[in-house]
């Protein structure tokens, strides 16, 4: 039945599938869970106006979303060793997505915040609520509502952003297709002696769109409907 | 401490080096800002007005890129595209494939300042005797560019900070290339690092501000919104 397709797609799409892709899922599912919950605790601390904390967190969220983040990921890849911290290559760019993510989170979550009535304030601690209980039971939940879309957003770049710790050497999905890229350039039984890079990086698009088009669309639903 | 040996005199030692790799990031960023804004422009145009065949084709064309990672886009250009007999060198796929991204995001600015002009000023243009391409570029490009000129800049920071992805990935010496290079030769990761960073937040920062009071002076009139 699909006799049509060559035989070398095979073991690249298992390979793709099975390591990249999971590298890939790996990555973007811590950066993306600690995005959410430094840049919510962030973003809720910049609504305090006392300044040390307001030009701390504001310069944290400058540089990072102020910097490329493949200079980021350089950055933590060639810095972090230095300082003993013998971290794999994968983390490095998690981490490196971490800052860049939490900061554009905390940003997002200062306008959801502040967006929140006084009275609400006023009623929590009429209630007896500190100023952490306040805000963890009755401010930042209601406010998560208004970071819905951010955060659809958040983790499609995210995911997208994932394909450049390639650049790392990190075998995710884009780096998997680059060997196998190369491996099929080789003569049998090594390879098939022929370049194969046009269907190799167009299914990797391919799969990308696949996942990102619906969250898109999902993101910009939630725009409409929760606003 | 690694960070005791730092040698602000490396900083100096690689200037030149350095200078010449930025000429090259503001060359290339310069060459793409120009092409997605006329891309932006004229597709955006075509969106906003429903203009047959390029309406559509500005569609699919914003969905792909924007839901595809840049840097896949430039493995396709740069290792794809070759084996059809396509063969760029670094420099073109550098500006090239960031004209393609940058295009594509600056569709949607565009398409969001043409259709947030309000139809009675077209209205108003085409009663007083213009034609609709007089229309178009008296009344709504004036009204239309204006809105959507602060969030294109914003598109033009992302294709700045973009060129480091593309000289990394299409070995086009930028400064994010030649920085890496240099580290890898000289193990001077901090002095690089702190050069390079400064650079990148300098621009962007000063970019950022020009949005901040672009916004401020451009806002139109209460009324015209």
């Amino acid at each position: 039945m699909l006799g049509f397709i060559p035989f070398w797609v095979e073991p690249v799409a298992r390979l793709m599938a099975t390591e990249g892709l999971k590298l890939t899922g790996k990555i973007a599912a811590v950066s993306v869970s600690a995005s959410a919950v430094f840049g919510v605790v962030l973003g809720t601390l910049l609504t305090i106006r006392w300044w040390p904390i307001r030009s701390a967190i504001r310069l944290y969220i400058e540089i990072w979303r102020g910097l490329p983040i493949i200079v980021t990921i350089f950055l933590m890849y060639f810095t972090l060793p230095t300082f003993h911290v013998v971290i794999e290559a994968w983390l490095a760019g998690a981490v490196a997505l971490s800052l860049w993510g939490s900061a554009q989170v905390a940003e997002a979550t200062r306008g959801a915040v502040e967006s929140i009535p006084r009275e609400q304030h006023e009623a929590a601690a009429a209630l007896g609520f500190g100023w952490v209980g306040r805000h963890a039971f009755v401010i930042v939940p209601q406010a998560l509502r208004r970071l819905l879309p951010p955060f659809v957003s958040l983790l499609v770049n995210v995911i997208q952003n994932t394909t450049l710790v390639a650049l790392i050497g990190v075998g995710e999905i884009l780096a998997t297709g680059q060997r196998q890229t190369e491996r099929l350039q080789y003569p049998a039984p090594v390879g098939v002696g022929d370049s194969h890079a046009l269907a190799i990086y167009g299914g990797v698009l391919v799969m990308f769109f696949v996942i990102s088009f619906p969250l898109t669309r999902l993101a910009a639903f939630l725009e409409r409907r929760l606003v | 401490m690694p960070l005791a040996d730092f040698d602000w005199s490396f900083i100096w030692a690689n200037h030149s080096l350095l200078l010449d790799a930025l000429v090259r990031t503001l060359k290339i960023a310069a060459i793409a800002i120009a092409g997605s804004f006329a891309i932006g422009l004229v597709l955006g145009a075509a969106r906003a007005y429903r203009i047959p065949l390029a309406s559509q084709f500005a569609a699919v064309y914003v969905e792909v890129i924007r839901n595809t990672p840049f840097l896949v886009q430039i493995f396709f250009i740069y290792f794809g595209l070759p084996q059809v007999g396509i063969r760029l060198p670094g420099f073109t796929v550098a500006w090239l494939s960031l004209v393609v991204w940058g295009g594509a995001f600056n569709i949607e600015n565009f398409r969001a300042g043409f259709e947030a002009v309000p139809y009675r000023y077209r209205e108003a243009g085409l009663a007083l005797g213009f034609s609709r391409i007089s229309t178009f570029f008296h009344v709504s490009l004036p009204i239309g560019g204006r809105i959507a000129l602060p969030p294109s800049i914003n598109t033009y920071i992302s294709v700045l900070k973009n060129t480091a992805i593309v000289g990394p990935a299409a070995a086009y010496p930028e400064l994010t290339h030649t920085a890496s290079g240099l580290i890898e030769s000289t193990g001077r990761t901090f002095e690089v690092f702190f050069a390079i960073g400064a650079i990148y937040l300098v621009i962007v920062w000063t970019l950022s501000g020009l949005i901040r009071l672009l916004e401020s002076r451009l806002a139109l009139p209460e009324e015209a919104r």
